[in-house]
């Protein structure tokens, strides 16, 4: 007796079904909905994926897609069945689906971004990434420029890394505009054709970079922390925080060129200036369309000029609390911030005791601030001050209460007198900024 | 005068946490809020209406859930908004999030001109800043990104002077309207809604578009449309923090310490 | 005398036809309040009635309440022969007498002695007033005015009775001992023309002095003689621990912005205030230098309803006595800066803490005027201190008061012992953990006492962890009530959830606030303070303090415990039973009398900026006592007691401790 029904034909390869695996989700905003094409995928309101079995039909593009490998494939009992009934010689096709023209983009650029003919430093950081990269990829790295009356900046790119440098020099590119600035990158871009292109995270390079990438309807990753080349696909590996820098995502851009990324100012390492390096000028006449939208600047104007203390924004804020047990005390507070260019807060009980005005205090009732770097002196952590300042990138806190809550949130805590450690911070940082004649200076 | 604020609900990154023992994302209790710097471009086109009786229109991208957002800045006085929901816009990165956007504008634009558009700096869980600058690339709008202020707005003249925040300066500037501003937080402080405009907008309709609306080439928007995608995601490595006793003979190394961290940290560096 | 009589009854019949003319239009005013149904339980409202209106128990709990209760008392029994004399005006052979000559000679004789007791009363009060007058008696006319028609009307009295014996008119001059003494005093000065003359000046003074009391009291805070019996029979019943319920519905009004938006016992309230000043003097604000005034806010009050009031019945006919119409234009905004207004700040700034209410001999209860008009300025307006957006924003999205993540509310417990609740498995007790205790660094500490206190004990306890939610306390008093009920409803789901039928809390806010308002909610369950669980447990022998310790220590009472709950002397059980010897003392205000640390009322989120902060008052009246520990029983006053302590610079000598810190420090 043979079996009726499945006697001659094999049968079909079961495709499985895809499920979701409790937990990994995070929500990245419904990807697996996007690509799914039978609509079996639908997100909850935690963003979750929510799988109908009846209509997936076992495509995987979901998977594909998913950036945590929160969707898995799976067989059926009846599937397991025929599976191993199945041939096991499966062979999987390797397929590199590139589109033609992305081979014609050759090349890794760096925006040098230049206030007054003054280079950014964050420009020649880039240089020094954008070498790796192009010997990585083996090719060529130039960088660009616009400005007015700009040229000795070649130089100083030929002696952070470039090979080539491309300029556009034009009284019309004197001050930094969005539209000016656009047209000529994209016309650089646009004849020129580099692989990947790199800026400047800084205000100016944000504002340039997506309008660039919407422009020539390219890929941007901004604020990178990581940029590496992949060896199988010769693709630009952007790696970045997300999440509120709670996790890092890598990020590719594999359709379309150039291969976008920004990076924030002394995340990556510049080369060591060779003197006397130098390469090939490339320059490029300005030829603004009429229609541009152009933007008039009317005013400069210095931070320090604030009269009022700006806690909200300020980069580096150090603070006094109770245990600077004076008012006058915090002139040591002053001079510490002044050095690290930062301004001076205080606690609600510092502000309470009359030590300092209103517009000073950090806390529930007062600013909440989120610096690059805090320093609490005296400041025992109540609370009400936490809140205010807990989610700052760097805290440092000087107490001689080693019990206190502060140093819950503190990077770098400091179980110690205050008036033994400021003064001494104080001293050190003038040593350090004099002594190296510059050499040293700070950063934010 | 016509204000457009694109808004974002995203989840409260600040409330994510990382599980030291798995390393995977902790979301659960994690609410989804607007995009804090959403929300005050809501509040500076709301004193704009306040001052120049405004139109403003809110619009958000997102699932249907997202349609609360919207909802609350009804609650806070906006006067109209649209939701852009379609599984075909989903999985979008800045670049095809700013064409679904720019899209909707356009119609909105057609019906009732639009003189300003208001962004958020960023979102808090992209960081980018890319969608406003791309919004107004599409619509070539002028570009003024991380304001702090609006100095001076003059619709006869469409003209609008803002100042800017930089790294290490202000700018003012002047420019032509229309335009598309980008804010900070410090621009203003934000309102509370009233309960009786809360409990009307709970009730408003809110429109939702969907691409059977705006009908744009699936190739360009959603997951199709971005040229980016995420290969991997990975828990970052983390400092712990220490703690150091400088009471008695340790002070000096404990201020060397602190030196050490502050080059460490790129608060000072070496030139 | 016939033309006498005849003026005498044309004034009469005015005066009474005009006072019942001002009666009426107080009735009128009343009736433009809300309905509310104050006539349920007659026979308890009639007791207090008597207890609290004619035996003034409240009135004679302070200095010279005896003197108020005194001169009370004087004028009801004058009523009697007052009215004699009124009527024997017109009627000149009209007499009581026909009760019976004994006890119509015992009625003479009880007033002759109450008229000089009033009189002497009167005396005192003057002396009291300009010489020893306390801070918070304000020196008014309208005190002299009264205090001097009261003394005209016994010196008139008398006066006209002594001339009536000297002249032998009158068979009862036996029962009159004390105009027979003045009697006898004329007879030595006076010839019989000029007693004549005297005799007939004073039934003059008597009569017209009367009949210009009887209208001068409703333009006077004497008002009261009128309203506060009234206010006192239909006073609540409970200590106004909680507001009522809102319905969110579009269309309706949240809170009160208008003075008819109250009810009319509300308003009666306002119309019984005697401007005693005890409240005022009771205030934790008023004593620190702020503006606000709780007996000036509801003077404020009723001169508000006496402007719109007035206005608004002058354009209706006299026969009517109906409610406001939806439409009635208010001339003077009842809140706002205007005199016949309350102004914004002066709502801020109170705490909440009751002491006015406590003190108020007629049973006003200010705090819930003033939340109402709180629930107007958040809800209707978006109006408050701006140091509150952020306080609301984190209550609404994160559900404590910090923003902090409702993911790390049970972190405190991480490490300890400490049950969750778990659904099918109940547990005798839910220790509702609160804010402070599950984020504030200091508070963990005493959470985690009353963790080691309950596991010592054996109980059978847990707690929810990250599904709990703030309980709301400081929404709810500072107007905002629309996330309070949100979260009053998740959190008591949450309890049902795990079939929770008693909760434990440590903080005095979040007990009364399940206690008292979840009530409205449907929320009924058992709620009991740490300090009353930890008493019962002592006193079941599940715990013992073994460890003595031997300082001294002063118990601060927390407003929401002694005023609100009444719970007084559980928190001083605990204490006496860690203590070795005699170490316990009170400061001068405690108990009911408690003076609040500044916290309360959402105050803990706002800045104090005017005057004297109410925590150093407080802190300074705790070390006047001469205690090296201050024991609290809620987060709040920790605080403001930890705050207090650093102002004054005395960390280092004085400690704050909750009781549970100290029972937990105390056990084996």
């Amino acid at each position: 007796m043979s079996q009726p029904s499945d006697g001659n034909k094999r049968p079909k390869r079961p495709r499985g079904k895809v499920r979701y695996i409790e937990g990994k989700c995070i929500a990245c905003g419904g990807v697996c909905q996007s690509a799914c094409p039978f609509d079996a995928i639908d997100i909850n309101d935690q963003g979750e994926p929510i799988i109908h079995l009846a209509k997936c039909n076992g495509c995987r593009k979901c998977i594909k897609v998913c950036p945590t490998e929160a969707i898995e494939l799976f067989y059926t009992p009846e599937e397991e069945k025929i599976l191993s009934e199945y041939y096991k010689t499966d062979d999987i096709k390797k397929t590199a689906a590139k589109l033609s023209t992305i081979e014609d983009w050759k090349g890794v650029w760096v925006f040098v971004e230049q206030i007054g003919g003054h280079a950014h430093s964050v420009s020649w950081e880039l240089l020094g990434v954008g070498r790796t990269l192009a010997s990585d990829l083996n090719v060529e790295l130039a960088a660009f420029l616009l400005g007015n009356d700009i040229g000795n900046l070649a130089e100083e790119a030929f002696g952070y890394g470039a090979d080539k440098v491309y300029i556009i020099d034009d009284p019309m590119l004197n001050h930094y505009q969005t539209a000016t600035y656009l047209h000529g990158c994209v016309s650089l871009i646009r004849k020129y054709k580099p692989e990947i292109v790199l800026m400047g995270a800084t205000g100016l390079g944000r504002d340039l970079a997506g309008a660039v990438a919407t422009e020539l309807r390219t890929g941007l990753t901004a604020d990178c922390t990581g940029l590496t080349i992949s060896k199988e696909d010769r693709l630009l590996e952007q790696t970045r925080p997300a999440f509120g820098g709670n996790i890092m995502a890598t990020i590719l851009s594999e359709t379309a060129r150039p291969q976008m990324a920004s990076v924030r100012p002394r995340v990556m390492s510049k080369r060591e200036f060779q003197q006397g390096r130098s390469g090939e000028i490339v320059r490029e006449s300005f030829l603004l369309p009429e229609q541009t939208l152009l933007t008039k600047i009317l005013e400069i104007i210095p931070t320090q000029s604030q009269s009022s203390v700006n806690l909200a924004a300020a980069n580096i804020i150090v603070s006094g609390g109770r245990g600077m047990m004076a008012p006058e005390n915090f002139a040591m507070l002053k001079e510490l911030a002044d050095l690290l260019g930062g301004v001076v807060g205080a606690s609600r009980s510092a502000v309470d005791a009359g030590w300092m005005p209103h517009a000073h205090q950090v806390g529930q009732t007062g600013k909440t601030v989120k610096p690059k770097l805090y320093i609490a002196c005296g400041i025992s952590g109540a609370i009400q001050h936490l809140v205010g300042m807990q989610t700052s990138d760097y805290i440092i806190a000087i107490n001689k209460d080693k019990n206190a809550p502060i140093f819950e949130v503190a990077h770098l805590g400091i179980v110690g007198n205050v008036f033994e450690i400021v003064p001494a911070m104080i001293a050190q940082l003038k040593q350090k900024l004099s002594h190296a004649e510059n050499k040293s200076k700070i950063a934010v | 005068m016509h204000i457009i604020v694109p808004v974002k609900m995203v989840p409260d990154t600040t409330l994510v946490k990382i599980d030291p023992e798995t390393n995977t994302l902790v979301r659960e209790g994690v609410p989804f809020i607007t995009n804090p710097f959403d929300t005050h471009a809501i509040e500076e086109a709301l004193r704009l209406k306040d001052r120049y009786d405004a139109h403003v229109t809110v619009i958000s991208m997102g699932p249907p859930s997202a349609e609360w957002v919207l909802r609350r800045a009804l609650s806070l006085g906006a006067d109209q908004a649209i939701l852009l929901s379609d599984r075909v816009f989903g999985g979008a990165d800045t670049l095809a999030t700013s064409k679904v956007l720019s899209e909707a504008i356009k119609r909105l634009h057609n019906e009732h001109p639009v003189d300003l558009i208001i962004c958020g700096m960023q979102t808090i869980d992209g960081d980018t800043a890319q969608v406003g600058p791309g919004i107004a690339c599409r619509m070539k709008f002028t570009q003024l990104t991380l304001v702090d202020r609006i100095l001076q707005l003059d619709l006869a003249q469409k003209r609008i002077q803002v100042r800017r925040k930089l790294e290490e300066y202000y700018e003012s500037v002047e420019a032509s309207l229309p335009a598309l501003l980008t804010v900070v937080r410090e621009i203003n402080s934000l309102r509370y809604p009233t309960v009786p405009k809360k409990l009307e907008s709970a009730e408003t309709m809110i429109p939702v578009w969907s691409n059977e609306i705006l009908k744009l080439d699936p190739n360009t928007i959603g997951l199709k449309g971005s040229p980016t995608n995420v290969r991997r995601i990975f828990a970052p490595q983390r400092e712990k923090g220490e703690i150091i006793d400088a009471m008695g003979d340790n002070k000096d190394a404990a201020v060397n310490m602190i030196i050490d961290k502050l080059f460490e940290w790129n608060i000072v560096i070496q030139n | 005398m016939f033309v006498g009589q005849f003026i005498f009854a044309v004034l009469f019949i005015a005066a009474l036809i005009f006072f019942a003319f001002n009666f009426y239009r107080l009735l009128a005013l009343l009736c433009l309040g809300r309905w509310e149904n104050r006539f349920d339980f007659l026979l308890t409202r009639l007791k207090n009635m008597f207890v609290y209106a004619f035996g003034q128990l409240r009135v004679i709990e302070r200095p010279y309440g005896v003197n108020h209760l005194l001169i009370f008392w004087g004028f009801l029994t004058l009523l009697a022969l007052n009215a004699e004399f009124l009527i024997s005006g017109i009627f000149p052979a009209f007499s009581l007498s026909f009760i019976g000559r004994i006890p119509y000679g015992l009625l003479l004789t009880a007033t002759e002695i109450m008229s000089l007791i009033v009189l002497i009363s009167v005396l005192i009060a003057v002396i009291r007033r300009l010489f020893f007058r306390p801070a918070y008696i304000e020196l008014s006319a309208d005190a002299f005015i009264i205090l001097f028609m009261i003394a005209a009307l016994m010196v008139a009295y008398f006066g006209y009775h002594a001339g009536e014996i000297h002249l032998g008119k009158t068979d009862w001059a036996g029962w009159m001992p004390v105009s027979g003494m003045v009697a006898n005093l004329f007879s030595s000065v006076s010839t019989e023309p000029t007693v004549q003359t005297v005799t007939h000046l004073c039934w003059w003074i008597h009569a017209l002095v009367l009949l210009a009391f009887l209208n001068y009291l409703p333009y006077s805070k004497h008002l009261h003689v009128i309203t506060a019996i009234p206010n006192c029979f239909f006073r609540s019943f409970d200590y106004a621990k909680t507001v009522p319920r809102l319905i969110f519905q579009r269309g309706n009004e949240f809170g009160i912005s208008r003075i008819t938006q109250f009810t009319w016992k509300n308003l009666l309230d306002f119309m019984s205030c005697t401007e005693c000043g005890r409240c005022q003097d009771g205030c934790p604000a008023n004593h620190t230098g702020k503006t606000l005034n709780p007996r000036d806010l509801i003077h404020r009050g009723k001169l508000n309803l006496f402007t719109n009031g007035r206005s608004i019945l002058a354009g209706r006919p006299l026969d009517s006595l109906l409610p406001t119409p939806a439409d009635a234009e208010m001339n003077s905004p009842l809140i706002g800066n205007g005199e016949n207004s309350i102004s914004e700040a002066d709502l801020w700034h109170c705490t909440t803490c009751g002491a006015c209410m406590t003190n108020c001999p007629v049973f006003i209860e200010h705090v819930p005027k003033i939340i109402e008009m709180r629930r107007h300025l958040v809800m209707e307006q978006s109006k408050f201190p701006e140091e509150l957006t952020n306080f609301f924003m984190n209550s609404e999205q994160r559900f404590n008061p910090w923003g902090l993540a409702p993911t790390d509310r049970a972190k405190w417990a991480q490490d300890l012992p400490v049950p969750f609740v778990e659904e099918g498995k109940p547990v005798e007790y839910l220790f509702f953990v609160g804010c402070s205790g599950a984020y504030d660094s200091r508070s963990k500490n005493v959470v985690t006492s009353v963790a080691k206190i309950f596991n010592h004990a054996g109980l059978s306890w847990g707690i929810l962890g990250n599904e709990e939610k703030c309980c709301g306390d400081s929404l709810r008093r500072l107007g905002n009530e629309y996330v309070f009920e949100q979260l009053a409803r998740d959190n008591i789901a949450t309890f049902r959830k795990y079939g929770i039928t008693k909760i434990v809390t440590h903080c005095p806010h979040g007990y009364s606030t399940l206690k008292n308002d979840y009530a409205q909610f449907g929320g009924e369950f058992e709620v009991l303070h740490h300090s009353q669980l930890i008493d019962q447990l002592i006193r079941e022998g599940k715990l013992t303090l073994s460890k003595k310790s031997n300082g001294t220590t002063v118990f601060h009472d927390s407003c929401y415990l002694a005023r609100y709950n009444e719970i007084t002397e559980a928190p001083r059980n605990v204490l006496k039973g860690t203590q070795s010897g005699s170490g316990f003392v009170e400061m001068p205000r405690h108990g009911q009398n408690g003076f609040c640390c500044g916290a309360g009322g959402g105050r803990m989120w706002l800045e104090e900026l005017e005057g004297k902060r109410i925590n150093t008052e407080r802190t300074e009246e705790a070390l006047a006592t001469g205690a090296n520990t201050i024991a609290v029983a809620c987060p709040f006053c920790m605080t403001m007691f930890e705050d207090g302590l650093k102002d004054l610079d005395v960390v280092d000598q004085v400690h704050v401790k909750d009781i549970a810190e100290l029972v937990a420090e105390s056990m084996e």
